[in-house]
Parts: structure tokens; C-alpha cells; sequence
């Protein structure tokens, strides 16, 4: 399903359809709080809370992602009037999250090492402290990455998107997005047992 | 092709990206590559592992910070959030002379719409909005759109999109601080919530003088917080 909108790009991929009763429900929601109504806006926020702050987390870090995530919240409350019904309102508002984040990034200056080609970025990283979960601690490793990689992992590997979406997400070709997802993968095969 | 460079191709094996040739070719040599054939069989644990990761919410509620920002009631206080106001007085732009002259132009044309519209319900000097039911005039204060207003909204778009346009080149440049953006994105994003309420109000209304009033009022803070934003660096030619 095709999902256009202003200052949203094109997304090929729907992989936030909700349940045929609960679609209804948000579809419905979407058009409350498209009019004003701020408890259905409210209950879209519950419902898609986790997956945008676990992207923002992800994507930028955890010191921001509260912030970033109430920019994409307010954002989508001013852009509601856009969604056209053509994707589900989860796909509609990951992709804006993913404009709000990559604009914020920028904002903050994280082009360094964005494209850094090594396979050992992780190594001169002081370790942190142990965590029992070993998933938490893969996710630190994950949040340890260049910029660049770390990106292109979370979109690929996480999110599902293909290398052309993300190379026109992140203004690269798609062989530098393949580039990128295979440094990270070989720097996060040496964190899985930790 | 090299163990190195087959190394390098591993992923895109995982993924499905290689043609049939090179795909043929890269299984023979993992085949007899046990050291790729352990990289590999690594990769593929961390594509497993990524895929097996799950969302987890914020640890505190952002609602009640998003409810204020958008002007809806939360039923809980705001937190987390950095006052405006304290970070307004880190603020920094510079737009180019044209388009400020074009913000002024607008500015003045709103408020020239603003007076129109106070001649038009017949009262001065500018009183404080009230409900639409109790304004003066014809059916309750309900008028015909108004055709100049609405070129003057037209215009006003044109400015803001200008001034936007320049806000986001220098965002992408890195010329505006991270502050500054977040302090102007913000902003903007109350202003313009306002902005959609009021027009979402006017589609249902739009005779109505007093909604007419308060979209213009609105529209002006926007293009004023542009403009004073201006103020904080020199305007670039």
C-alpha cells in the first residue's frame, strides 16, 4: 500500500495494519482526533507510544527520545489533517517519526562518524556496567554504533525497510546502505553473548 | 574473488541481494571457508536477535506535556519538558532580507485584515474576542467569506513557506544550533495547532467574524515569532 503525504515520503510497506475491530477502532480515533477531539488523540498516543520511542531510542538515543517523541506527537496533531486513510495511521506516524528523527539528528550535529567504515567501533568503547538482561545489553551495542550504521541497521534490521527507502530516507545509495548494515552486523556479532 | 571479499558479501547473502552467479559462487566458498561459514552463522544471530527485540514505552508518561503543547487537557501536570521561554533567550536565525520583507509585508497586511474586520463589525478601537453568539451584526455575526482576507491568507502561506524553507536550509546545514531549532520547532508546532483549530472552526463557520479575528491573530504570532527569531543574528543579503 502506497502512503504519500506533504513532508512524507512515499513508504511501500504496511507493517502497522492493526486487527480488523481494533483498525476500526483507530480509524475511527484517527477521525475524532483529526477534528479536535484531544481523548482520541490521547488513546492513538497509547497505542503507538512504545514503538516510536523504542525508534527514537534507537535511532538518536535515549537522553532525547522523550523530547523527539513528544515532537512527533505534537507534529502528527497538526499534520492529522494530511492522513488520508491510504495506510494505517501506525505506518503514517513511523514515517513521520522517522522525519522528525532524521531532522533532529541533523539539528544536533550527529554527522560525525555517520559513514565511519570499520568493523571495530564498538572496541575502544569503555564497557559499561553489566546488565543481567542480555538483550538490553545487545541494544547498548546497538546505541554504541556510528551514526550511519546504527541507522541503517535499526531501519533494516529492526524496522524492515528496504536499502532504496533507506538510502532515500538518509540521502545515501543504496550500496553505502548495504555497506553500512554489514559493518554493523559484524560489529554487533562480537556483543551477543554479552 | 577473495575470502575477504566474500566476507564482505555475506550480508547481502543473508538478505537476498546477490544474483544467482554470485550467490552459487559465495556457497561453494562458505562451503569450504570455515571461517566464514562461522561469520555467517553469526550474522545470522544478530539479524535474529535484532528481530526478536521488543518496544518498550518511555518510563514516564509523555502525555501530559503533549496535551499541553497541543492545548488539549491531560488530567495530569506536564513534565519533562524545558520551558520556551528559557530557551527563546538562546535563540538564533538570520533570514534573508527578501523573505523578511515579504513577513513584514504580510504582517501588515494581517493587520489591515484585522482592522477591516473590526470596521466591518463596527467597533474601535479592537475589543477582546467573544463568543460568536453574542457578536453584533447581521444572523448572529455571521458574514460572507471574505474575498480580500482571503488573498491576504494566500500571501501570508507564501511568507511562511519562504521563511520555513529557510529555517529547514539552515537546519540541514547545521548553521542554526540544536537549540534553536527545537526552541523555533516547538513554537511553531503551538502556533500552528492553533492555527488548524482555528481553520477547522472556519471550514465549519466561515462567516464568522470573531473566528475570522482569531485566525488572523494567530497567523501574526506565527509570522511574528519568525520575525523577532530574526532579530538574534544579522540578516543575511
Amino acid at each position: 500500500m502506497e502512503l504519500t503525504t506533504p513532508g512524507v515520503a512515499t513508504l511501500s510497506r504496511d507493517p502497522d495494519e492493526p486487527a480488523r475491530g481494533a483498525g476500526d477502532a483507530e480509524t475511527a480515533d484517527v477521525a475524532l482526533a483529526a477534528s479536535g477531539d484531544g481523548r482520541a488523540f490521547e488513546r492513538l498516543y497509547r497505542a503507538h507510544v512504545a514503538r516510536v520511542h523504542s525508534l527514537a531510542r534507537r535511532m538518536i538515543g535515549f537522553d532525547v527520545a522523550d523530547d523527539v517523541t513528544q515532537d512527533v506527537f505534537v507534529r502528527a496533531w497538526t499534520k492529522l489533517g494530511t492522513f488520508r486513510g491510504e495506510a494505517a495511521f501506525g505506518t503514517w506516524l513511523h514515517r513521520l517519526a522517522i522525519n522528525v528523527i532524521l531532522a533532529r539528528r541533523t539539528s544536533l550535529g550527529t554527522e560525525r562518524g555517520r559513514y565511519h567504515d570499520g568493523a571495530d567501533v564498538l572496541d575502544a568503547v569503555p564497557s559499561r556496567p553489566v546488565v543481567n538482561d542480555l538483550s538490553l545489553d545487545f541494544q547498548e551495542a546497538i546505541g554504541r554504533l556510528p551514526d550511519g550504521a546504527r541507522e541503517v541497521f535499526v531501519l533494516h534490521d529492526l524496522e524492515g525497510y528496504k536499502h532504496e527507502e533507506i538510502a532515500s530516507m538518509l540521502g545515501i545509495v543504496p550500496g553505502t546502505s548495504k555497506s553500512q548494515l554489514h559493518h554493523a552486523r559484524m560489529t554487533l556479532r562480537k556483543h551477543l553473548d554479552r | 574473488m577473495t575470502r575477504d571479499q566474500w566476507t564482505d558479501r555475506l550480508s547481502e547473502y543473508l538478505d537476498g541481494d546477490l544474483g544467482v552467479a554470485e550467490r552459487a559462487a559465495l556457497e561453494a566458498h562458505v562451503a569450504s571457508c570455515p571461517a566464514c561459514e562461522a561469520i555467517l552463522a553469526e550474522l545470522r544471530r544478530v539479524v535474529a536477535r535484532a528481530q526478536a527485540i521488543h518496544d518498550l514505552p518511555p518510563t514516564t508518561d509523555l502525555w501530559p506535556a503533549i496535551a499541553q503543547q497541543i492545548g488539549v487537557s491531560s488530567g495530569g501536570e506536564p513534565h519533562g519538558v524545558v520551558s520556551l521561554a528559557a530557551r527563546r533567550a538562546r535563540r538564533r536565525l538570520s533570514f534573508t532580507v527578501p523573505q523578511l520583507a515579504a513577513a513584514a509585508a504580510v504582517l501588515l497586511l494581517l493587520g489591515s485584515g484585522g482592522a477591516y474586520l473590526t470596521l466591518q463589525r463596527g467597533t474601535s478601537p479592537v475589543p477582546p474576542p467573544r463568543p460568536r453568539s453574542l457578536e453584533p451584526g447581521r444572523e448572529g455575526g455571521r458574514r460572507p467569506p471574505l474575498v480580500g482576507w482571503e488573498k491576504t491568507r494566500a500571501k501570508y502561506d507564501v511568507a511562511v513557506a519562504e521563511l520555513e524553507s529557510a529555517l529547514e536550509q539552515g537546519r540541514k546545514s547545521g548553521r542554526l544550533d540544536s537549540a534553536t531549532v527545537r526552541v523555533l520547532d516547538q513554537s511553531l508546532v503551538t502556533i500552528d495547532s492553533a492555527i488548524v483549530q482555528a481553520r477547522r472552526a472556519l471550514a465549519a463557520d466561515p462567516g464568522s467574524v470573531y473566528l475570522n479575528q482569531h485566525l488572523a491573530d494567530t497567523m501574526r504570532r506565527k509570522l511574528e515569532l519568525l520575525r523577532r527569531a530574526s532579530a538574534f543574528a544579522p540578516a543575511r543579503t
